[in-house]
């Protein structure tokens, strides 16, 4: 008895869990539900992450998207008034011509994805280290240049939120 | 024919193995709740100078064992303006991580659920997860009170776990792996890592205090100024998965990671003749990091807000940061060396405990200022 035939089954059900939740964070109306619809979305590549043996990548994938960055969407849809929002659907209106940009940029998307066919298989024992040397030795400098860029976009965010106003400070 | 452990064929090993460690975890995990609501509830009492309870059972031991039939017998309430979906889901979503947790606890040696190679990683991300569950509930219970609190621990959540993380990362660096395992087996003798690195200990108890919502960071359910925060919906056996089963539940985890990455976790006298005396050493060590919990709950007041967040951005995180790169420097200037980093860790010991009251006093005093212009 063996279980090889579970990682199919697996990718499967990751498989249409990831369209279908894809889909509904786009046309669920609420948007909580979107919110966490795209969390779910994370989860389940993160468990795509996981299957193709790349765990580290699966654990950021969970740390980073599901426990910070829906949470911060979370905390920025429960800080925005929940009035008439029509002209916030302005975008959602569109569909025909959604479709017409969709399917025109889908094709070298599809082009570009069929590319990636490399044969060899992943070492064993993770990917810790494959991924510390690509990051901390081949792609050092970019790695680098990206982390300034977030500390720049980071300080310039506090430039502008702060007031000149004694009282708050 | 392959033969697996007991004698027993590893294809049916293999999914019995899961349905044991699934059950002895939710046994672990309900009946530490139990017993960590008892304890809490007692030393409580001790320090106030009460009984605490002592009618049912001898010492009142088997109190919280009623206090548990009584919420799972409770009706399940939900008011009719919440959102359905959401408000179920929310208990999920901050119980099941904390289970998963368990899975690479080591226990003792040999007696780990999964010997993951990213351990710690895995422990931090799955904490990171029950920020998501808190959000949902209290935005879910359509209640001023608890989106107030849901909000409150997003950011408290988000914010503590920057210096938890830069806390691991320095023992990380220092013994060179993030399995729980070779943690603990890197410290073999009584020099564990607590002695090389007590500044990354504080940082990490202080930010765990906070990830668990426990006082004097427990400003996400104030009792006295939010009713009970996100949990103020809840009732019945909800409720109780909430705060009862994953507050306790992280604490354990949250104390088993203190014993294994600074304190040696299985290790002690004896272990190497008999390995399962491993488990009582690492339950032992495990359970002073509970009491000192409980001790700080039942001594120390809540913090506001603001005092929450600027601790964590204006000392917590700096001081973790120098730690963190004094630390990385001090590894590569003298290779196989500890001396230097813990020299510098006491440092930081020494300079956060001298500054707190320093930054206190500037802080009523710029009080004080305030209030005397805004009375003038």
């Amino acid at each position: 008895m063996t279980f090889d035939f579970l990682e199919m089954v697996l990718f499967a059900i990751l498989a249409i869990a990831i369209v279908g939740a894809g889909a509904a964070v786009v046309l669920v109306g609420r948007i909580t539900s979107a919110a966490l619809f795209m969390a779910f979305t994370f989860l389940c590549m993160a468990g795509m992450f996981l299957l193709l043996g790349a765990e580290t990548i699966a654990a950021f994938q969970v740390l980073i998207y599901v426990g910070a960055i829906t949470v911060l969407i979370l905390y920025g849809v429960m800080f925005t008034p929940q009035g008439s929002r029509d002209y916030g659907l302005f975008f959602q209106k569109q569909t025909p011509w959604a479709i017409v940009f969709v399917a025109f940029l889908a094709v070298p998307v599809m082009v570009f994805a069929s590319s990636f066919q490399d044969g060899r298989p992943l070492a064993r024992g993770g990917d810790l280290v494959p991924l510390a040397t690509s990051l901390f030795g081949d792609f050092a400098y970019p790695f680098e240049v990206a982390s300034v860029l977030l500390l720049a976009a980071l300080v310039g965010a506090i430039v502008l939120v702060k007031r000149d106003d004694e009282e708050i400070r | 024919m392959p033969i697996g452990p007991f004698g027993i064929d590893p294809g049916i090993w293999a999914p019995l193995r899961l349905l044991l460690a699934v059950a002895l975890t939710l046994f672990l995990v309900l009946n530490g709740a139990l017993l960590m609501i008892y304890l809490e509830r007692k030393i409580q009492a001790i320090i106030q100078d009460r009984t605490g309870p002592h009618h049912v059972g001898p010492f009142g031991l088997l109190q919280t064992f009623a206090d548990a039939i009584k919420l799972l017998s409770k009706e399940d309430v939900r008011a009719k303006a919440t959102d359905k979906a959401f408000f179920l889901m929310a208990p999920m979503i901050v119980f099941s991580p904390m289970v998963a947790s368990f899975v690479v606890l080591p226990f003792a040696p040999d007696f780990v659920g999964a010997d993951l190679n990213i351990g710690l990683l895995y422990l931090t991300t799955l904490g990171s997860m029950a920020v998501l569950g808190i959000v949902i509930a209290g935005w879910a219970s359509n209640n001023k009170y608890s989106l107030i609190g849901g909000l409150r621990s997003a950011g408290q959540l988000i914010s503590y776990e920057v210096p938890q993380i830069l806390s691991l990362v320095t023992v990380v660096l220092v013994v060179g792996s993030l399995s729980m395992v070779d943690i603990t087996r890197s410290q073999a003798g009584p020099f564990v890592n607590f002695l090389v690195l007590p500044f990354a200990f504080v940082g990490y108890f202080i930010a765990a205090l906070a990830e668990t919502n426990r006082t004097p960071f427990d400003l996400p359910e104030a009792e006295s100024e939010l009713v009970a925060g996100y949990l103020t919906e809840y009732s019945g056996m909800r409720w109780g998965t909430f705060l009862a089963l994953t507050e306790y539940g992280e604490v354990t985890v949250v104390c088993s990671i203190m014993t294994t990455l600074w304190f040696g976790g299985w290790q002690g006298p004896g272990v190497d003749a008999l390995p399962a005396l491993g488990i009582v050493w690492f339950t032992l060590k495990v359970y002073v990091f509970v009491l000192a919990f409980m001790w700080v709950r039942a001594t120390l007041p809540r913090m506001r807000i603001d005092q929450l967040m600027d601790f964590c951005w204006k000392v917590l995180i700096p001081m973790a940061l120098v730690n963190i790169l004094a630390t990385a420097v001090l590894l590569l200037a003298f290779p196989g060396n500890l001396w230097p980093i813990a020299i510098v860790n006491w440092a930081l010991v020494a300079a956060l405990v001298f500054a707190l009251p320093a930054l206190q006093k500037r802080r009523l005093r710029t009080f004080r200022e305030r209030t005397r212009l805004s009375a003038a």
